[in-house]
């Protein structure tokens, strides 16, 4: 069952103060289903309720309408079974790196030799060993961006949800941890939704790109990128069509910013 | 080559000045001046001594007291006062600020009584706790305590309210159940409120133990300095008064030196 979904949403909606002569449609009957190991990238134009949408998928926010299920169970509050990362890190700043990376696996009750030993694997492997005992504070922005998705992958979770995790970056830095988290994410087989405005990260990092019309949003399109194997995103972007994708997307998303304006 | 020299000197020169050693220097001689100033006017005859008392005076008046008086057993049941007040109110203050984080019900119920506690000057209630738990050292702490109990309740709970919601949000994606979440990241959170409400504690437990021992003892630099001034003693008030000073100083070093051991 290499592609039954992992994460499935099935007419979304989301208004606030619904049922008032304020009510606010953020987006309307959403679906979209997440396959095993794939990437699945939502773009949208800004004020388009990302990050609302966001928050129902990871089962923060209770929609007023439809459902969001992962392994078929409804995310209705039932918690850690979705990991994320979002553009802070926040990393706990009086814990030293190898404690951050542990922390989810604290809560759940694991054995602390085994969270220690399943931290110290991630943190040597995906390039922070010697940092394990630094405190937050001693990091830069990209190491600390890398320890938060350890302490996401620690866990183990089914679906990781990415929201803008590298816009707080500079560019170098973005480049090379949006490669990174790629590699990551094929190497330990995981499923995982990038919420992003970035249009070429959309695109280098995903297996499909899910386009977001403007407020009240819905389901514009859905792009199959096949861009190779590769995760280097330097050479992801001098392809063809990279370009072709960039183009229609942007399209898209410009059709909507105009009428905006 | 030769830029290289001038563009490490620069900045070591201009640091100079405000080394730590620079600092000392000007701190000793702004007291050096202002007590030679001070001794001027009153052996010249512009302030006259039975008002402003003389610092050759305070010192001997110090000397005095230390040899033949009872100044230590005044400073040290004043400390004592003061630091058993200041523990019992900080700590008991703190916790029930951290508590208060785990029921926002309780915190609001709570909100107006806390408020008009706050607002009635402690000396007020101290006719009250005498009334309490007698004259002495019982009422000297109690006072001390109560004053930095509020103080610690009101800000530690405000430190609660400043820890990152995000933090929080984080720690039930990962599953976790409030008191979890508050002993893990609302308590180690708080921490920088609790230390600072440390260093401005000592100074109200200070203020509530000299307080107590205006009205309620016979021991104590407070009693010491009130019975002074009423005999006109001035000397005697100033000499209680820089230990007191002497006092605060020493307590908010030891605090300093907690408070950089926990920061993170």
């Amino acid at each position: 069952m290499v592609n039954a979904p992992v994460l499935e949403a099935k007419h979304v909606s989301m208004a606030f103060e619904a049922g008032t002569p304020r009510e606010v449609i953020a987006f309307r009957d959403i679906s979209f289903t997440l396959r095993h190991g794939e990437i699945l990238a939502i773009v949208g134009p800004s004020g388009c309720g990302k990050s609302t949408l966001f928050n129902v998928i990871a089962g923060l926010l209770r929609p007023t309408s439809g459902s969001v299920s992962v392994d078929g169970a409804l995310v209705d509050g039932a918690r850690g079974h979705i990991g994320y990362m979002l553009q802070k890190d926040l990393l706990l700043p009086w814990r030293s790196v190898l404690d951050n990376v542990t922390l989810g696996l604290e809560v759940r009750g694991t054995q602390p030799d085994q969270a220690r030993e399943r931290a110290m694997s991630l943190i040597r492997r995906y390039g922070l060993a010697g940092f394990e005992f630094a405190r937050p504070r001693a990091l830069s922005g990209g190491m600390r961006q890398r320890v938060a998705f350890m302490r996401t992958l620690a866990l183990d979770p089914k679906a990781i949800l990415l929201d803008e995790p590298f816009s707080a970056l500079d560019f170098q830095t973005r480049l090379i941890l949006q490669g990174d988290v790629k590699r990551i994410i094929r190497e330990q087989q995981k499923s995982a939704i990038l919420v992003t405005h970035d249009i070429g990260e959309a695109i280098a990092m995903s297996d499909r790109v899910l386009v977001l019309s403007q407020r009240p949003s819905t389901v514009k399109a859905i792009h199959d990128i096949e861009l190779g194997d590769a995760t280097d995103p330097g050479t992801l972007r001098r392809s063809p069509a990279f370009n072709e994708y960039f183009d229609t997307i942007w399209r898209q998303l410009d059709g909507h910013a105009q009428a905006a304006v | 080559m030769a830029a290289a020299p001038t563009t490490v000197e620069g900045p070591a020169r201009r640091s100079q000045p405000s080394g730590p050693q620079r600092i000392l220097v000007y701190q000793t001689l702004l007291i050096v001046v202002l007590f030679a100033l001070w001794e001027a006017l009153v052996r010249t005859g512009v302030l006259p001594v039975y008002l402003y008392g003389q610092p050759s005076g305070i010192l001997a008046k110090a000397r005095q007291l230390l040899v033949e008086g009872d100044l230590i057993t005044h400073v040290a049941a004043t400390a004592f006062a003061s630091i058993v007040g200041f523990l019992l109110g900080t700590a008991l203050g703190s916790v029930a600020g951290l508590l208060m984080w785990l029921s926002k019900t309780a915190a609001l119920v709570l909100r107006p009584v806390i408020v008009a506690i706050n607002g009635v000057p402690k000396i007020a209630l101290a006719p009250l706790i005498v009334v309490w738990v007698g004259v002495g050292l019982g009422a000297k702490v109690a006072i001390a305590a109560s004053l930095t109990f509020i103080v610690a309740l009101i800000s530690v709970y405000q430190g609660t309210q400043e820890v990152d919601e995000d933090l929080v949000k984080l720690m039930r994606s990962l599953g976790a159940k409030p008191f979890t979440i508050w002993k893990k990241v609302i308590v180690p959170g708080a921490t920088p409120w609790i230390l600072s409400t440390m260093r401005l504690n000592i100074g109200f437990a200070m203020i509530g133990a000299v307080v107590g021992e205006y009205i309620s003892s016979k021991m104590g630099l407070g009693y010491m300095i009130y019975n002074a001034g009423a005999l006109y003693d001035l000397n005697s008030v100033f000499v209680g008064i820089f230990c007191l000073m002497a006092l605060a100083l020493v307590l908010d070093a030891v605090l300093g030196r907690i408070e950089e051991r926990f920061r993170w």
